[in-house]
């Protein structure tokens, strides 16, 4: 659509911006600024995509579905190419990170007051990572970017975190290093196979999506490519570092993960996982919903055990992806749009309800739900957010997760009611724990004389664009439904 | 021997000459100028080196063939980088004379001489050279006891295993007729060929120090001056890596030797990374890291096949910059004291931010995290293990890789996430150990980044 190598610029925008921010390392009304700007130049240049993406023609040279796209020869001699390519997916996904990396920049304006230079190092480096995980198309570039945005994260945990934060940062870094080091043998195992077998060596996707390997070990590969995606996601039972890292996070660094890094797992299941191992993901169809339907369950029912809010809401995120692997678990056009709008809302509400735990953190120094009551009263407008979004979680139909879960379980019926069965039992119990946090945290008498102000005007302000988000897109998903048309048809095989 | 033969082996006269003017030097000139002089020696041979055209002096045993000039000039700046970061670290050590510079230089020479051997008695003589270096240069720091110790140790295990590898060149020799290297590693065969072989690999695995010959490595390294160690993980190593790719390419028949190699590579890398968990000492932990990396190499060299030996000896290189990163850091951030324990690095990471930062990079690479040239040489290895169909073993460094991740991050852990108590902010590195630390920092970065080049470039050389 231009000539500008644009997908390049995003990731190097971030990366501008952690150069510029070294000048002034130690002056912390100069950093904040700046490493604002760079992110809001980012949002605004993925904003204007989102904007222009629907109906523009492919790429030249391009893949089907691939509106920008950029190729270049990297590492010729293991064939490796720096190869980029932004279809609706990938738009779309851009398109949040930018938006919460410029939520977690503000929600942190205040709280860090140390190191504050390094902090906004990292959520700018971090930002270039997960927009290069969203834009590779070729398998050693995507997980080149894949390793990279965990450095930021365990740096952003042990360095700002609460509580155990070394522990949490070294296993969240241990946790998910361990997964994606298979999925390094298992990729380049499909580049071996793949050209043994065509005669084509190649990392790039399309290349090797085009004819799927029918190699013995194919269900060996597709294991290593799951194991990664699904520690990432997290799936029951490797959601154990989830809780820890999330806890343990300052508030910037939850709102990321929980918004962005959960998502890459599932994007990395729906770009690679699925089109590169098409019979053998098949195969894991009955493991995969078996895992999500369980996660559902599991994790709401240990959510509504928490004392500890932000425990509590992290719990809520694996049920939550639960959802998601559910409808990519069906692999049928309408779940799998469902699944790909619920990542966007689920990174929305979420990033809101930590962000919101978080001001109350800042204010009140404890996470735990017991010493609070009664704030209703005290601190309407961040009662009214927090009520909303609360709500949102708990999919409240109006709001924007409803939308979501809904056309991942209509999708999901038709292929597979049992599990949607199953599903909706698991629909209940986040409406029961939610009901919970709302009511003792909001409704019950004040347990302890805390001094509470409520929202600033910058907090004010964020939140009411986060409700308007969440509040426009349960009523009216259809723009983005109408992005992911195209890619979702291309994916399951159907035609646009 | 004519004067073509001495144009020649140019790059390793300049080496040996340097050695000995920076010994007359320092006899003649008051001050110290060893570094300068040797610093120029070395840069003089990797240029010389560069620009020369490959040549054989058949007279003399060495061929400047692209694998030698390469690998000569790897050398030459491994030398030229110790020069630098052992520039300070000598004054504070109270390192003195112009023997350190010299030896550095003399085992460059050695070095350079082994990649460029085409006669097994040269090759032994290369080695020998080199290893006699670090005799010395291990045992240099005369005021503690542990250096001297540690010297011991390596003059020990290091006669032995140089008496090995006589004995395996002997046999192969024997085998063949011919002392000529590709001639006798192909021509040997039979059960003197083979008992060779096994003699070869024992004395090497010392070299290497691949488990279960590893015994004498965390002593040295804990015990000898740290840009010594820097020297001697990296240049030393790269040095048998060079001596492996000279002689298995030629062989006819590598089956035989699968068995040992692959029990050497799988013992590396397990007991290599397993035992670098539990160690509290810096060094100590370093040198168990280092004799898990030479497990991967291992691999590679099993794998076989030009991808097999591409990566090993892309590893080299790689191996050589971060080692270099490391340890130069390490004896950067010593001052006048010896670093011990891990925990003595609490805080440095904002005290000392440069050497820190210098520090915590080479840590992610050795850990093969992307996008450094850790990552690049470790994917290359994989690679080539795979294709070489050694998948058990790939699964299996695989996974001590992803154990190998916590070692290391837990130096970044100390330098970052548990400050220290009114840490005072130190002062910068000197100037030549900032120019060392940069320039090697810089290859980590940028080999890793664009890895491309120095792929063609290991194609090229081992075709």
């Amino acid at each position: 659509m231009t000539d500008y190598p644009i997908l390049t610029i995003l990731i190097l925008l971030p990366l501008a911006g952690c150069l510029c921010l070294a000048p002034v390392w130690n002056c912390r009304k100069a950093v904040r600024p700046i490493a604002l700007g760079f992110a809001a130049a980012e949002l605004a240049l993925s904003g204007w995509l989102l904007v222009a993406a629907p109906g523009v023609p492919a790429a030249p040279g391009a893949a089907a579905g691939y509106f920008l796209w950029e190729d270049a020869a990297w590492i010729e001699r293991f064939g490796i190419r720096y190869l980029l390519g932004m279809d609706g997916i990938s738009c779309l996904m851009v398109a949040l990170t930018a938006f919460v990396t410029v939520v977690a920049m503000i929600v942190s304006w205040r709280g860090v007051e140390e190191r504050t230079g390094f902090h906004y190092f990292l959520i700018l480096l971090m930002e270039s990572g997960i927009v290069g995980v969203f834009l590779s198309l070729d398998l050693i570039l995507f997980y080149l970017f894949w390793e990279l945005m965990l450095i930021p994260m365990f740096f952003l945990i042990g360095i700002w975190g609460h509580g155990r934060r070394v522990y949490s940062a070294v296993k969240f870094f241990l946790y998910t290093l361990f997964g994606s080091l298979l999925m390094l043998l298992a990729i380049v195992g499909v580049y071996l196979i793949h050209g043994a077998e065509s005669g084509v060596y190649t990392f790039a996707l399309p290349a090797l999506a085009r004819a799927p390997i029918a190699h013995a070990a194919a269900p060996w590969l597709f294991g290593a490519f799951l194991l990664a995606f699904a520690i990432k996601f997290p799936l029951f039972p490797l959601h154990t570092w989830l809780p820890d890292a999330h806890t343990d996070a300052p508030t910037a660094g939850s709102v990321i993960l929980a918004a962005l890094l959960l998502k890459t797992g599932a994007y990395g299941l729906v770009r690679f996982g699925y089109p590169l191992f098409p019979q053998a993901a098949k195969g894991f169809a009955p493991l995969l919903f078996a895992l999500a339907v369980i996660g559902i369950l599991y994790a709401s029912w240990v959510a509504f055990a928490q004392e500890d809010m932000k425990r509590m809401v992290a719990y809520s995120s694996v049920g939550h992806m639960g959802f998601v692997a559910l409808g990519i678990a069906s692999w049928s056009p309408v779940a799998l749009s469902g699944s790909i709008l619920q990542m966007v809302n689920h990174g929305i509400t979420t990033g809101a309800l930590f962000a919101l735990v978080g001001m109350l953190d800042e204010r009140a120094h404890t996470r735990d739900i017991a010493a609070y009551g009664g704030l209703w009263g005290k601190v309407p407008v961040y009662s009214f957010f927090f009520l909303l979004f609360a709500m949102a979680s708990a999919g409240l139909p109006g709001l924007n997760n409803f939308a979501g879960e809904f056309l991942i379980l209509a999708g999901v019926f038709r292929t597979t009611p049992l599990a949607v069965v199953l599903a909706f039992v698991g629909i209940i119990p986040p409406l029961v724990y939610t009901v919970r946090l709302v009511q003792e945290v909001l409704f019950q008498t004040e347990r302890r004389p805390l001094v509470l102000p409520d929202v600033t005007l910058r907090e004010g302000t964020l939140l009411a664009v986060l409700a308007a988000i969440d509040v426009y897109l349960g009523f009216h998903p259809k723009p983005l439904l109408d992005i992911l048309k195209v890619p979702v048809a291309l994916l399951t095989g159907g035609t646009p | 021997m004519t004067a073509a033969d001495l144009w020649t082996i140019m790059p390793l006269l300049i080496l040996a000459c340097g050695s000995v003017v920076v010994l007359l030097f320092g006899a003649i000139v008051p001050g110290r100028y060893g570094t300068a002089v040797g610093v120029a020696a070395s840069l003089g041979a990797a240029l010389w080196a560069l620009q020369t055209p490959p040549a054989a002096a058949t007279a003399l045993g060495v061929a400047l063939t692209p694998f030698a000039r390469f690998f000569i000039v790897l050398f030459a700046l491994t030398a030229a980088t110790v020069l630098l970061l052992s520039h300070d670290y000598a004054v504070r050590h109270r390192l003195g004379g112009e023997e350190y510079p010299a030896t550095v230089l003399f085992a460059a020479f050695g070095m350079g001489t082994l990649a460029a051997a085409t006669n097994l008695l040269i090759l032994f003589l290369g080695l020998e050279s080199l290893t006699f270096a670090f005799y010395i240069l291990v045992a240099y720091d005369h005021r503690r006891p542990a250096s001297g110790e540690a010297g011991l140790k390596y003059l020990l295990l290091g006669a032995i295993s140089a008496a090995f590898i006589a004995f395996g060149i002997a046999l192969l020799y024997g085998a063949s007729g011919t002392l000529d290297i590709a001639r006798a590693v192909n021509g040997a065969t039979g059960g003197v060929a083979r008992a060779g072989w096994g003699f070869l690999l024992a004395g090497l695995a010392f070299k290497v120090s691949l488990v279960p010959a590893h015994l004498w490595t965390p002593d040295v390294y804990q015990g000898g001056p740290t840009p010594v160690v820097a020297f001697l993980s990296t240049g030393s190593k790269g040095a048998a890596i060079a001596f492996f790719l000279l002689l298995l390419p030629h062989l006819a028949d590598p089956a035989p030797l699968r068995g040992p190699l692959w029990g050497l590579a799988l013992l590396s890398m397990v007991v290599g990374n397993l035992a670098a968990l539990l160690q509290p000492n810096l060094k100590r932990m370093l040198a168990y890291s280092s004799i898990a990396q030479m497990g991967y190499v291992a691999l590679a060299l099993l794998a076989g096949g030009e991808r097999g030996y591409e990566a090993a000896a892309f590893y080299a290189v790689a191996y050589t910059v971060m080692n270099l990163t490391a340890f130069g850091a390490v004896a950067s951030l010593e001052g006048e004291t010896v670093l011990e324990g891990v925990e003595e690095l609490r805080g440095l990471g904002y005290s000392r931010p440069f050497r820190g930062g210098v520090l915590a990079l080479a840590m992610f690479a050795l850990a093969g995290i992307p996008p450094t040239v850790g990552f690049a040489g470790k994917f290359a290895i994989f690679f080539a293990a795979l294709k070489g169909g050694e998948v058990p073993l790939a699964v299996i460094g695989i996974l001590t890789a992803a154990v190998s991740v916590y070692y290391y991050l837990r130096v970044v852990v100390n330098l970052y996430l548990r400050p220290a108590e009114g840490a005072a902010a130190g002062g910068g590195p000197t100037a030549t150990e900032g120019v060392a630390l940069s320039l090697a920092a810089l290859a980590v970065v940028g080999i890793g980044l664009f890895p491309g080049p120095l792929f063609d470039l290991v194609a090229a050389i081992l075709r």
